[in-house]
């Protein structure tokens, strides 16, 4: 591949940082160097997540957006849960990449990380894939436990989970329920609520169907979302208290594509205390967990990551 | 973890929570000798519980073949193999539990399941131990055997389910001892379904959360026996109350065939859950075999089964299995009768210990023909 060649892969913004020749060996090795050192998507920052402020709309839908390349990027480093049983002994996604903007008004997440098998609907031994972040209920430095916060310093935790983005793809696409798609060749002999004395999708066929579905009857909010709900907000004040927050704003999109999972999480940046209110152009914090469905991660079994400054551009 | 003492293992045992018993506690006792394997068990839990949507592959109750049959696959053997050669002295269990074999970072030790495991309900049916050639077939007693495993939920005194939930989504009921499964705050992490190392508790796909047997409840409320009781065919099951060993009553049918004839044992008692569905062993397996599967006091409960018919307390109470809907907290012999009693002690129902004999000719004069038993 010609030095010219190479050059014109690099994104205009990444052309105009660098500067190259390509005449003679030197010039060659330097290219190099230089792909090597901006080749690779958007400016980096380690020291925290910046949430670069926008005037178009956010890309609330779009984890491919053109906004995202012009967007600095944070590698945030994951490490196994290893504080409470049970604990994650083998080390899963040790490493998401987090960009962010914002409009004032609500902050949008792209998380980005490598996994070979985009894992959708859990079953025996295998969970779904799933993202989550979170926040201190209260801003400022006093921040709680990284780890699920502690009794009296709460968090709120956004937290994406492929199924439930599945779930409302399959409707949209007629593709059938869970059952079907995990097992397509599936012969089901009878369902109670599909015999034919009950007429099909009758209060009393879905009476009789949720008559076997408990989670369902008691309405666990884990079972079926509503539409855009791939989001769930969470609480929570420590390990194993996890539950719904009474406030459910938020949104996440996700893509899988050559073993690369692209996630974009919104949520408001004021929606009042019980939303983990964050403010502008001062230091907030986030941390990150990643559950590797494949690995059967689930609950404690993740990857997570401390306490991580985040900065929103102020105006 | 919390040291609590486990009776069937004759010790005090690491468990994650300290030692609560319920005001009382669902006990039962399955005769494994009269169990034909008509599933008839499987299929009212299964019509009663589980016919919805992710429920397919889901048997709250299931039977079982021994040696070779196993739902889910090789649910035992897994586990045995895993945690290798363990000892007893005497009634003393030397070894280790689940609990305090569990690796570093699990509170127990457990096994995933994949999905597959739960493809093969039948595996191993009525597959005898060893071929059966021409010489074998008029041997007797005995050398080839398999037998019928009836299995529901143990609703344990140390649920091995309820100490790997994270969430605290599973617990033991105050009033009775039954374990059940939260389905409003239960977040679908399974590891009840790794940690229960008798494979009794089931992810639902559909709905993402874990479910289990919940020994009907809603009719042992009612004072009535489960489904699983009440429709077996064969009559071998009995529900009601254990106590420990201490607070043991002799007109306690569950208590009198555990405690006081030690006739019905727990299922894989090593494992440390203090299991509480007990069985009448059957006869004509090895008694290694027997020991592995159901603690030391296999071969005397053998023996004592092989005379409980001229023990009028023994035949009446297995007379009394099958021969009411309603739970049968104490028992008393009368005459020539078995009678079931309330909690109050008083009677609501009688059954003769021996039923007559009556043998008919081979040959039916009247009609001229000879009869047959096989019909």
């Amino acid at each position: 591949m010609s030095a010219r060649r190479l050059l014109t892969l690099a994104s205009p913004r990444h052309r105009r940082r660098c500067w190259c020749t390509d005449h003679g060996s030197l010039a060659l090795l330097m290219l190099a160097l230089l792909v090597s050192a901006c080749g690779r998507g958007p400016a980096v920052d380690a020291t925290q997540v910046s949430a670069r402020r926008i005037q178009a709309p956010l890309p609330v839908q779009d984890p491919d957006s053109p906004i995202w390349r012009d967007t600095l990027e944070h590698p945030a480093r994951l490490m196994v849960q290893d504080i409470t049983e049970p604990r994650l002994t083998a080390p899963g996604v040790e490493l998401v990449r987090v960009r962010a903007v914002h409009d004032g008004t609500a902050v949008a997440f792209r998380l980005e990380w490598a996994d070979t098998t985009s894992d959708l609907i859990p079953e025996s031994s295998r969970s779904a894939d799933a993202v989550a972040l979170q926040f201190p209920l209260q801003g400022g430095a006093d921040v709680p436990d990284p780890a699920m916060g502690q009794v009296g310093k709460g968090v709120r935790i956004w937290y994406w989970k492929a199924v439930w983005q599945d779930d409302e793809r399959r409707a949209k696409a007629g593709a059938g329920d869970r059952v079907a798609a995990l097992y397509p060749r599936a012969s089901i002999d009878h369902y109670p609520f599909e015999a034919p004395s009950v007429p099909p999708g009758s209060p009393t066929a879905e009476a009789m169907s949720n008559r076997y579905a408990p989670a369902l009857a008691v309405g666990n909010p884990i079972t079926r979302r509503p539409p855009g709900g791939a989001v769930q907000v969470l609480k929570a004040e420590g390990f194993g208290n996890t539950a719904p927050a009474e406030l459910q704003q938020g949104s996440g999109v996700g893509r899988w594509r050559e073993a690369r999972w692209a996630i974009v999480i919104t949520r408001p940046i004021d929606a009042g205390p019980d939303l983990a209110p964050l403010k502008l152009g001062v230091r907030n914090y986030v941390a990150l967990a990643v559950w590797d469905g494949a690995s059967g991660h689930t609950g404690s079994r993740k990857m997570r990551s401390g306490w991580t400054p985040l900065v929103l551009e102020a105006p | 973890m919390a040291r609590v003492y486990n009776w069937q293992l004759g010790r005090e045992m690491s468990y994650w929570y300290s030692e609560q018993r319920p005001k009382r506690q669902f006990g039962a006792v399955f005769d494994i000798n009269k169990c034909i394997a008509c599933q008839t068990c499987t299929l009212a839990c299964k019509t009663t519980w589980t016919s919805g949507r992710g429920q397919e592959f889901m048997l709250w109750n299931n039977v079982e073949t021994k040696p070779y049959g196993s739902y889910p696959l090789a649910w035992d053997l897994q586990l045995l193999e895993q945690m290798g050669e363990q000892r007893w002295n005497g009634s003393t269990y030397e070894g280790r539990t689940i609990f305090e074999a569990a690796p570093a970072g699990e509170r127990v030790l457990g096994i995933m399941k994949p999905s597959g495991d739960y493809a093969f309900p039948n595996v191993g049916e009525d597959e005898t131990l060893g071929a059966v050639d021409k010489g074998m077939a008029l041997s007797l007693p005995q050398q080839i055997w398999m037998f019928y495993l009836a299995r529901i939920c143990n609703h344990c005194t140390y649920p091995a389910c309820l100490s790997s939930c994270s969430r605290s989504a599973i617990y033991k009921r105050p009033e009775d001892g039954i374990v059940v499964l939260d389905q409003s705050r239960c977040r679908g992490y399974q590891e009840c379904v790794r940690a229960c190392p008798y494979g009794k508790v089931y992810f639902n796909p559909s709905t993402g959360t874990s479910e289990k047997c919940i020994a009907c409840f809603p009719k042992i409320e009612q004072g009535i026996q489960p489904q699983c009781f009440v429709n077996c065919i064969g009559k071998i099951r009995l529900q009601g109350w254990i106590s420990p060993p201490a607070q043991a009553k002799a007109d306690n049918p569950i208590d009198y065939l555990v405690h006081v004839r030690k006739l019905a044992l727990p299922l894989y008692p090593q494992f440390g859950l203090e299991p509480n569905v007990y069985y009448v062993p059957p006869i004509n397996v090895p008694d290694r075999f027997l020991v592995q599967m159901f603690g030391p006091g296999a071969p005397a409960a053998v023996r004592t089964y092989r005379e409980a018919k001229h023990d009028k307390t023994l035949a009446g109470l297995f007379a009394l299995f099958g021969s009411t809907e309603r739970t049968i907290p104490y028992f008393k012999i009368v005459g020539d009768s078995a009678v079931a009693l309330d909690d109050d002690r008083k009677e609501f129902a009688r059954v003769p210990i021996y039923e007559p004999v009556h043998v008919r000719k081979a040959e039916d004069q009247l009609l001229q023909i000879m009869r047959s038993n096989t019909t």
